[in-house]
């Protein structure tokens, strides 16, 4: 085991250099013995023997060499003079750490996010096998699946191992002092085996209990456990009330389990055999399938259209015209934020790559400073490969200490993404973890290849004699052409960044200018907790009872209901038909639908430009926005004509009215035609929308006290102003705006610092020159003028070159920007004026600095 | 043996023909500890002091006879050609 031997050597230093001192020593007692028997005096016996044995330094050495890893050896040595070289010069050290603990740290945080997000499979054993299926029909845009067909698909499909399903809804538990408002999932036969992933306490659900009539289970989350039970074991078989159901806990399921999403604190059996889970044509399943070994998604998808093909014949009138749609589940989870994940990953790589510059120019300067150290250096006998590997090891202190500060950094900053970004899905998944620390890790290497590579080469160029004799200052060529580059290339990139934040910055303000077509202040949102056991005619009289005591409350000045908050995205697409009939040359109307009570216009302040006012009772009718009027009754009355729905058994009903349009499905889009169903059903998910004369926050208690008199075995929960709806629309948008200024911002000032570095670095070397130049009768200004045109002719270069990269890079924004281009000329040319602004300040100090030197003083330096 | 004792032995053996280069013993004997080939553990000399003793290995042994061939083959190849000179 020699190298193991020898690696331990170096870190036993001092005992290995005892032992081979005493084996010297020795030797030469023994030798000095010899001498004295053949006569010589004691001490010329002992020093003929110290001089046969040679140099005892070299001695040590060369001994010492055989024993210890030379490579590791050089390593500590070379980490204890950066240590000792680095602490002399404080404010630099301080300086690099500091900027590569937020390069790192920043890089880091956001890797840990696409790593939790992106990278890594969803939290279920062999996840890759999950998928969704959805079924679609031509016209309507909802996939929800009918329980029977769940069933079906289950049993005649060849390449899944299983199939199942869930649904969600929000209810009121009762078996507290106050109704407790929770979230909970009804799911299919085999959900968990499905999903892999058993119960941490007790069981799952028994088959018996997956029928219906069968005993009433329910499984509960991690959370519910400690929040309601503090995480007591003893909680199976205790039981929860909703409504007349009383229902027996079977098991807890472990805090890793978020699915279908985080909120979801308690799984329910949906039996597939009740009797009212038998039509085909009423669907509200989302099915999730798991494939067998081996099937790949291309033969999945294949099969299951042969299967629905086959359930088309059987039942041709629900299931003739319906296809299947597989999607691998994680795709479905994460797909919508890759684009923004990856663009602020970018570009806070693009931050770090600036920071590094930065520092590979400081380094540049201060390894020019040391010339005359690596001189000697050489002169003492030193090959080039050890120096550079000596300055190298210098960087690699520095960009280690960077990361291991950085990693602390990272680990702060994952409550800004909480915060900034809460509709990120997989959130709760991002954490640090040893892959975030290990990419730290290599981004220190990284780091310190690109910094410190091209400086110690630099460096190390042989040219002793002109060095020593000098001094250390004629090496230094006035061009430094290295150093400008390195410049000219962070000005570029923070040119880029800077397009990059400047064109969200302004489509932010864009979207902030448009004009929602209604009013979204003073309006306050809440939901009340139904379900869909009740979700039919019975429901609407209690609803409008509590619409009819809200709208009576002091304060209130209206109150509606709606199935989605307006200017968030809601979708449902449907197909409508005419029933007085239309031309055949006509478009189909298909078009978005809102269902709402009467009183929604009022509350949200949307005109009724033409017609009357829709009426909750009686038969069926819509108003429909102007848009729609525009595109499918152009010229034509579009009042009191009936639209037919796609559904099974729909009524005619009668278009009372035309209203203004309103973006109801999101500020950044256009209004597209929309048809306002009037009196709808009271579905669980309802949102309540109150408009109020004053704060809407401040109406909040007296809200619920007036609801819970009326309904006091409901739960009044997410009660929220209108606006927070719409801000929190906007997280993601915000998100990326607000980094990508930030890093364009901290971009900017490196630039800036970089560009007065070198600058001041320049001056301080020419002062003798200049010095010279003024005694000899050069104006002030001309040397003022001379260095200030020196740094804005690398600025503007590099502005241009930047603006080339801005250009590709603004290109990779286009999908994210709202009523500005990606080439907007506005945006940029402002970014080249800023830019040229700050390196224009940034080059005047040094300038002046070096107008003011006193000619008589540097000439008497000499 | 101790390096001492080593440089003596060589030196009375080879009858004075050999003197062993005393800059480069040290070296070699703890290179050698390195590769295996010898082993080395702390001892008394006769004359009561502290020393280190060297002592051939399996690995080295077989490493000598490995040398003594290269050796014998090295001079018969000299010698072979010195014979038509």
């Amino acid at each position: 085991m020699a190298w193991y031997s020898r690696i331990w050597n170096v870190v036993r230093g001092e005992r290995v250099h005892r032992d081979i001192d005493r084996e010297l020593r020795f030797h030469v007692r023994e030798r000095t013995d010899e001498f004295r028997a053949a006569g010589m005096s004691a001490e010329e016996a002992g020093r003929q023997a110290r001089i046969q044995l040679g140099n005892p330094v070299v001695q040590m050495e060369r001994t010492r060499d055989m024993d210890v890893a030379a490579w590791l050896d050089a390593t500590f040595r070379n980490v204890r003079l950066a240590l000792r070289s680095l602490a002399k010069t404080p404010g630099f050290t301080a300086t690099v750490v500091l900027t590569l603990a937020l390069g790192i740290g920043a890089n880091s945080a956001v890797f840990s996010a696409i790593d939790a997000v992106l990278l890594r499979p969803l939290p279920f054993p062999d996840s890759d096998q999950l998928m969704l299926l959805e079924q679609k029909r031509p016209k309507v845009s909802q996939t929800f699946v009918a329980p029977v067909r769940l069933m079906d698909w289950g049993r005649l499909n060849s390449t899944f191992q299983g199939i199942s399903g869930y649904y969600t809804e929000d209810a009121s538990e009762i078996s507290g002092e106050l109704p407790e408002k929770v979230k909970r999932a009804f799911v299919a036969p085999r959900f968990l085996e499905v999903l892999g992933v058993p119960p941490a306490l007790g069981r799952g659900f028994r088959p018996e209990e997956e029928h219906f009539g069968g005993s009433n289970a329910v499984l509960i989350s991690d959370r519910f456990w400690r929040r309601r039970f503090q995480a007591d074991p003893g909680v199976l078989e205790k039981r929860l009330r909703f409504g007349p159901g009383s229902f027996a806990i079977t098991g807890v399921m472990p805090a890793s389990f978020r699915f279908p999403d985080r909120d979801v604190d308690l799984w329910f059996t949906s039996p597939m055999d009740g009797p009212f889970g038998q039509a085909r044509q009423l669907t509200w399943f989302n099915v999730i399938g798991r494939l067998k070994p081996g099937a790949t998604l291309a033969q999945a998808r294949e099969n299951m259209s042969a299967v629905q093909t086959d359930l088309g014949r059987q039942f041709p009138q629900t299931d003739a015209e319906l296809t299947v749609d597989i999607q691998p589940l994680k795709e479905v989870t994460v797909g919508g934020v890759r684009e923004s994940l990856w663009v602020v990953f970018g570009s806070v790589s693009l931050l770090l790559l600036i920071a590094c510059t930065n520092i590979a120019a400081l380094l540049l300067a201060r390894a020019t400073q040391r010339q005359q150290e690596i001189s000697v250096r050489y002169s003492l006998g030193a090959s080039r490969a050890s120096v550079v590997a000596q300055l190298l090891t210098e960087t690699f202190v520095l960009a280690l200490s960077g990361a291991v500060l950085g990693l602390l950094v990272a680990a702060g900053t994952s409550g800004v993404f909480r915060t900034l970004a809460k509709s990120l899905p997989r959130l709760e998944e991002i954490g640090l973890d040893w892959r975030i620390v290990l990419y730290t890790l290599v981004s220190a290497i990284a780091v310190t290849l690109w910094c410190g590579l091209i400086p110690s080469i630099q460096a190390t160029r042989r040219s002793l004699t002109s060095s020593l004799a000098h001094g250390g200052r004629a090496l230094v060529s006035s061009r430094n052409p290295l150093q400008w580059l390195l410049v000219g290339v962070q000005v570029a990139l923070a040119v880029t960044l800077l397009s990059g934040a400047g064109l969200l910055l302004r489509s932010f303000r864009e979207l902030g200018r448009v004009s929602p077509g209604f009013e979204p202040s003073h309006v306050l949102t809440l939901h009340i907790s139904t379900n869909w056991a009740e979700a039919g005619p019975e429901m609407r009289p209690r609803r409008d009872r509590i619409i009819e005591a809200l709208s009576a409350v002091p304060g209130v000045e209206s109150a509606a209901t709606s199935m989605a908050p307006p200017g968030v995205p809601f979708g449902f697409q449907a197909e409508l038909k005419v029933a007085e009939g239309r031309a055949e040359t006509d478009p189909k109307i298909l078009t978005d639908s809102r269902f709402v009570t009467s009183g929604y216009f009022a509350t949200m302040q949307i005109p009724l430009l033409t017609g009357e006012p829709c009426r909750d009772a009686g038969p069926p009718q819509v108003l429909v926005n102007r848009s729609f009027a525009n595109t499918y009754f152009p010229g034509a009355e579009a009042v009191g004509r009936h639209l037919v729905p796609p559904f099974p058994a729909a009524r005619p009903a009668e278009i009372r009215g035309i209203v203004g349009d309103a973006r109801e499905q999101g500020l950044n889009k256009t209004p597209a035609p929309m048809v306002y169903f009037c009196g709808a059903d009271a579905q669980p998910g309802t949102f309540f929308l109150i408009r109020t004369q004053g704060d809407p926050a401040a109406m909040t208690e007296t809200v619920r006290r007036k609801i819970r008199e009326i309904e006091p075995s409901r739960a009044v929960f997410d009660i929220m102003p209108l606006e927070e709806h719409l801000s929190d629309a906007f997280a993601e948008n915000r998100m990326r705006t607000v980094l990508l200024s930030f890093f364009a911002i901290t971009a900017v000032s490196l630039a800036c610092v970089g560009l007065y570095g070198t600058l001041s670095y320049l001056v301080n070397v020419r002062r003798r020159e200049v010095g010279l130049r003024l005694a000899l009768g050069a104006l002030r200004g001309q040397i003022v003028r001379q260095f200030l045109s020196q740094g804005l002719a690398v600025a503007m270069l590099a502005a241009l070159a930047g603006l080339g990269l801005s250009l590709v890079f603004t290109r990779l924004l286009a999908g994210m920007l709202y009523g500005v281009s990606p080439t907007d000329p506005l945006t940029l040319t402002a970014v080249i004026l800023l830019t040229l602004a700050v390196a224009t300040v940034a080059s005047l100090i040094p300038a002046i600095r070096a107008a003011l030197v006193e000619p008589m003083q540097v000439l008497r330096d000499e | 043996m101790h390096g001492y004792a080593i440089t003596t032995h060589i030196q009375q053996v080879s009858a004075d023909l050999l003197r062993v280069e005393e800059g480069s013993l040290y070296p070699a004997l703890h290179r050698m500890e390195q590769d295996g080939w010898v082993r080395a553990e702390w001892g008394v000399s006769e004359k009561n002091r502290e020393a280190r003793f060297y002592s051939l290995t399996a690995k080295g042994r077989k490493q000598l006879a490995q040398e003594q061939e290269t050796w014998a083959r090295l001079t018969e190849g000299v010698e072979r050609v010195m014979r038509y000179v």
